[in-house]
């Protein structure tokens, strides 16, 4: 009989918005998230009360995956950002305060702004600001260029630097964005038609090596503890080397054939026999002039040494998830079984062998016979945490860059499109209230209260990017985001603002500027003048951000609209 | 010894109206969202009356017998749960009212009070009674010639122009309204287009549309995909189905030739050394490998013959060994294996229908499954909608009668066949029941009061409705007072979309309201019979407890776990 417990009742939190202890978390979390966002964010260090490892972070996933909450309308939020982040890689902090921001703009009772009504105008102004993303003449929106790896850097660059955690100099986030365009390039393959198939790059972490030491290579590099025992690598003629791939153990151990009870007579052999069969399979491979011998598992020692004799080289114990990329690299089809002759098509190719050394890591490079679709990635960096950061944000660039293959736009960085759109939306907005407020049921100041918090959530983000005590402004031209620091005087406000976030817009005695904070009279923000000498320093993923976008207003919708929890205590 | 208690009317209503104060939170235009974690810790999110409730967990054992109710009625109709609760609470309190009336002169507290369950016990029978005699016919004159009549056929057969179709401009309205109640003002017109695109690629020349709505209704499980971390626009219908696996071999098809599949149960390789089994080796040249040679050969044997046929792709139940993966690869195989059952069961070989899945996108698994969760209740809706109502009737009433001693087969009148038409609509907010309402007070019952005490509490829905403007209570309520007088002095057909009624807001089912009330009258009937609840202290011991008391069964303490 099951064993049964009595459930306890559930308990209830009603009008959870407006209970100051959830309202606290909220502005807990918003104050915590905006001092990681941005090239200058501050880092912050995860330990768990139990000891154990220490993370030292400033990346949305890590932060929201650590930080979790047993309070169900905060955990709502954080899964939502996770969500977004583990599908875009990208704009997790930019999704998460903006957020928050809403939620707390509608949420404050002071505002009179009523909350369904916030919900409506939220929606509303969301629709309007991705109807002006995706249109041809957004003034926040650059084409790439895919004839130049420029601004591909720039996207890059601007994934890399938006995570202080990795304690790069500028020279060296320079350098390892260049790896990561060159990474992708080497993944996108040239001459298939009809469906693509994107490569892969694999990553290899080596710790203590400088930053600059970091590399990228067209092939796979394997790593191989015990190079003495390779032999003649690179005295191997032929071109190219015909290798073989196998996906099973062949350690000659007899638990390989199943659960059952094995019962070994007298006189019987078994150990032998299997032996002899591992080595019936190296004559073969010898014979069809195998120079690569790959498996995935381990490799029994008399049949590596039977090999290595015949002048093939032996690795062993690659693991699981590099079979796909060694099997699409070489062409070579995995061997699974042991009886059969391995048929002429499962074998594959390599070009060449080379034996490359990085600080305590041998490793073994094989060079692609045809078109490189996988690539390594060799990551240095001078201690394991910030190698870890560094890691993650190298693959979170990979997927931003591959994003631009679906779409291939930018959205301009530094808080510039923020600024751009709130300028955009308020500008439209103001001019449609009556009938907007109509459609939305409505009145008009209600509907002036939600576009005034909504355009604030918008410019909040922006500000978050400044940590300094400097303030904010924006300029009543084009609408970009520019940083003034808190040092500099009135007066010097001109020569001192230098360029905008995103570096299009040059300070001069024409740009008029207002603090983001302070009520400014509408305008429609001008597009750019196309000036082919002056590009963004900052770029934004189009793809992630319009997501983040979407994804954050309408999470914030749901918080607003919770009227009542049911916490399970089960 | 267990202990006694015995639930007065006053403490009926008391529960209840516990429960009306937790659902009225998503009631009504002005409704919001209950946030709700289950065990797991998983964050939900919900509008549905029963979900609300099955959350709360109750204890108490009233409150749980209403849930029951409400999660039997919703099971089948998917919709109406907050209008259970709220006008169970309303007819409750009228009753309560009534009673207390009735027992003023009684002299002892005691006396006074079992009077008054009697007298609540008396009204609930005698209501349910009408409810299953005579309210069919009362709707069939007051409702129904006041409602627009939705058709299966019209919609679905010129589905792409949605807009010039006047049909499925209802049938959109329908969905509307009720993705309203469930997914608020943000998703509903989105999620009613998407529904109605849905239903007309299932739409099928030679199928009943009940048929249709119930396959769907069954596989839902295999035939919608949950996805994380988009905005709910993204969700979409589209063609076939979608597994939710990935595959185990390399994908490696490119061109887009129409794939020949396998669907496979068990284990392609033999695996006569499984566990229990005993495999002896004796002596002699090659013994352990001529079973694995054996083994390997019947493999290879298997893959080449679908290899001859052409197959590409293997779609298998159970997780598949390395060999296996290894030797289809090799052929130019893809496997899928550790296969949900379900995806198997459901195979179409009737061409007529062409199977169509829903993408179903949300921030988090909360609202994606609140999403999924409100499509399949509508699904249920739209079936109880177009079910003809006479047989409906029958098994509802057939049900009741099961419990209810009082009355017997016989007194069943024929009357309900063909009383509604399947399909009636009448516009949201009140109208039904404003409709209802006046046609109770005509109708002649023979007594009078009870007509009156269904009619008043029916109020109740619109009040909750407009609780935030009563103005336009009055005002929807005089629009529907005219517009009664206006056809009854004309005598004329006045078209429904007239300027009097708009059914721009939306519009709701009549047998889905029928049904409602019907399963109210039903509920409110078994709670007022109750007489007795046993506290038990032996609760792994079921049949004893059933022994004890037969009354307890409805309340019996779920250890269903």
């Amino acid at each position: 009989m099951s064993r049964l417990t009595k459930k306890s009742p559930s308990v209830c939190t009603d009008e959870p918005l407006e209970n100051p202890d959830l309202c606290q978390r909220f502005d807990c979390l918003r104050q915590l998230l905006r001092s990681c966002f941005g090239p200058s964010g501050r880092l912050k260090h995860i330990r768990n009360n139990i000891g154990g490892h220490v993370i030292t972070t400033s990346t949305s996933s890590v932060l929201l995956s650590a930080a979790s909450s047993s309070q169900p309308a905060v955990r709502l939020l954080t899964t939502s950002i996770l969500n977004h982040v583990s599908r875009f890689s990208d704009c997790g902090l930019f999704a998460a305060v903006l957020c928050l921001s809403l939620v707390d703009q509608a949420a404050r009772r002071q505002s009179g702004l009523r909350r369904d009504v916030a919900i409506r105008v939220n929606k509303h102004l969301l629709r309007m600001c991705t109807d002006y993303l995706q249109r041809e003449d957004c003034g926040c929106k650059v084409r790439l260029d895919f004839c130049s790896s420029r601004s591909l850097i720039t996207l890059a660059r601007s994934v890399i630097s938006s995570k202080p955690g990795c304690v790069l100099t500028e020279l060296e986030a320079v350098h390892i964005s260049k790896l990561a365009v060159q990474a992708f390039v080497l993944t996108v393959p040239c001459d298939s038609p009809g469906t693509v198939r994107l490569g892969r790059t694999v990553t290899v972490s080596v710790e203590g090596q400088p930053v600059l030491d970091s590399a990228v290579f067209s092939g796979l590099l394997l790593d191989v503890p015990d190079a003495s025992s390779l032999g003649n690598v690179e005295n191997l003629q032929s071109n190219p080397l015909q290798m073989v791939l196998l996906g099973v153990s062949l350690s000659g151990d007899l638990s390989d054939l199943g659960d059952g009870t094995l019962e070994v007579h007298r006189g019987a052999d078994a150990d032998s026999q299997v032996l002899d069969q591992l080595l019936e399979l190296g004559k073969q491979v010898v014979k069809d002039e195998v120079k690569l011998f790959v498996c995935q598992k381990v490799i029994h020692p008399v049949l590596q040494q039977y090999l290595r004799q015949h002048g093939v080289v032996v690795v062993e114990r690659v693991g699981a998830a590099l079979m796909e990329p060694l099997s699409q690299l070489t062409g070579a089809q995995p061997v699974a079984t042991l009886q059969t002759t391995i048929p002429a098509k499962a074998y594959g190719q390599v070009k060449d062998l080379t034996i490359r050394q990085f600080g305590s890591k041998t490793m073994l490079h094989l060079h692609p016979a045809g078109e490189p679709v996988i690539c390594t990635m060799i990551l240095c960096h001078r201690n394991e945490t910030m190698l870890n950061e560094l890691k993650v944000a190298c693959q979170k660039t990979e997927h931003v860059l591959r994003l631009t293959l679906r779409e291939p736009s930018a959205l301009l960085g530094g808080g510039c499109t923020e600024t751009h759109l709130a300028a955009y939306i308020r500008n439209k907005s103001v001019h449609e209230a009556p009938e907007a407020a109509k459609v939305l049921g409505c009145s008009q100041s209600q509907y002036l209260l939600g576009l005034e918090a909504f355009c604030r959530s918008l410019e909040s983000v922006a500000a978050a990017l400044q940590h300094s005590g400097g303030s904010s402004l924006i300029d009543l031209t084009h609408g970009h985001h520019w940083t003034l620091h808190s040092d500099t005087a009135e007066i010097q406000r001109e020569d001192a603002l230098g360029s905008c976030g995103c570096g299009l817009v040059e300070s001069g005695p024409h740009v008029k500027w207002t603090h983001l904070n302070t009520k400014y009279s509408d305008f429609s923000p001008a597009p750019l003048s196309k000036n082919a000498a002056v590009y963004p320093r900052v770029l934004d993923s189009f793809t992630a951000k319009i997501n983040a976008l979407q994804v954050a207003v309408e999470t914030a919708n749901l918080v607003l609209d919770i009227r009542y929890i049911i916490q399970d205590v089960n | 010894m267990s202990h006694v208690e015995r639930p007065h009317l006053k403490h009926v209503l008391h529960t209840v109206s516990v429960l009306e104060a937790v659902v009225l939170r998503s009631f009504g235009p002005d409704g919001g969202q209950v946030l709700f974690t289950r065990d797991t810790g998983q964050v939900m999110l919900s509008r549905s009356g029963t979900r609300i409730l099955t959350a709360l967990r109750l204890e108490h054992p009233l409150a749980r017998m209403v849930v029951e109710c409400v999660w039997k009625h919703t099971a089948v109709t998917g919709d109406g749960s907050k209008n259970f609760i709220l006008l169970l609470a309303s007819l409750l309190r009228v009753i309560h009212t009534a009673a207390c009336k009735r027992c003023n002169v009684s002299h002892t507290y005691s006396s006074r009070e079992a009077m008054e369950n009697a007298t609540a016990r008396h009204l609930a029978d005698t209501l349910l009674a009408f409810g299953l005699e005579e309210l069919g016919d009362v709707i069939s004159t007051g409702v129904v010639p006041y409602g627009g009549v939705l058709s299966w056929e019209d919609p679905s057969a010129h589905a792409v122009p949605a807009h010039t179709n006047k049909d499925m401009h209802t049938l959109q309205k329908l969905l509307t309204a009720f993705f309203h109640t469930r997914l608020g003002h943000t998703y509903c017109d989105f999620f009613s287009r998407l529904t109605c695109e849905f239903l007309s690629c299932w739409k099928c020349e030679d199928k009943a549309p009940s048929y249709l709505l119930h396959l769907i209704d069954d596989n839902f499980s295999v035939l919608h995909t949950p996805v994380s971390g988009f905005p709910v626009s993204c969700s979409r219908v589209i063609e076939g189905q979608v597994i939710h696996r990935d595959f185990s071999t390399p994908f490696s098809w490119t061109n887009n030739q129409p794939v020949k599949a396998v669907v496979f149960s068990g284990h392609l390789h033999p695996d006569a050394h499984k566990a229990g089994a005993v495999l002896e080796l004796r002596g002699g040249e090659r013994g352990v490998l001529r079973y694995t040679s054996c083994t390997e050969r019947s493999l290879e044997c298997v893959i080449t013959t679908l290899q001859s046929l052409g197959v590409s792709l293997l779609l298998c139940a159970v997780k598949q060994s390395e060999a296996v993966l290894a030797l289809a690869g090799l052929s130019g195989m893809c496997v899928v294996d550790f296969l949900f059952h379900r995806y198997i069961h459901m195979s179409f070989h009737d061409s007529e229908i062409k199977p169509h899945s829903l993408v179903i996108c949300g921030a988090g698994e909360g609202q994606t499954d609140q999403c999924a969760c409100a499509f399949q209740d509508a699904l249920r809706m739209l079936h109880t909608t177009w079910e003809p109502m006479h047989t409906t009737a029958t098994t509802a009433a057939k049900s009741i009668l099961h419990s209810g001693k009082s009355r017997s087969p016989s007194s069943k009148p024929p009357l309900q066949k063909n009383v509604l038409n399947p399909g009636c609509v009448v516009p949201v907010g009140g109208t039904f029941e404003f409709l209802l309402h006046h046609a109770l007070l005509q109708h002649d019952t023979g007594i009078p009061a009870l007509s009156r005490l269904l009619a008043d509490a029916l109020l109740c829905v619109p009040q909750q409705i407009y609780s935030h403007s009563p103005r336009r209570y009055l005002q929807t309520q005089t629009l529907v007072t005219n517009y009664i007088e206006l056809r009854v002095g004309h005598c004329r057909k006045v078209d429904f979309k007239s300027d009097v009624f708009t059914l721009d807001s939306g519009v709701e089912s009549v047998s889905c309201k029928y049904k409602l009330i019907l399963a109210v009258l039903q509920c409110l009937s078994s709670l007022l019979r109750l007489d007795a609840v046993l506290h038990t202290h032996t609760p792994l011991h079921k049949q004893a407890c059933r022994h004890s008391s037969s009354s307890l069964e409805d309340t019996e303490e779920g250890d269903e776990d």
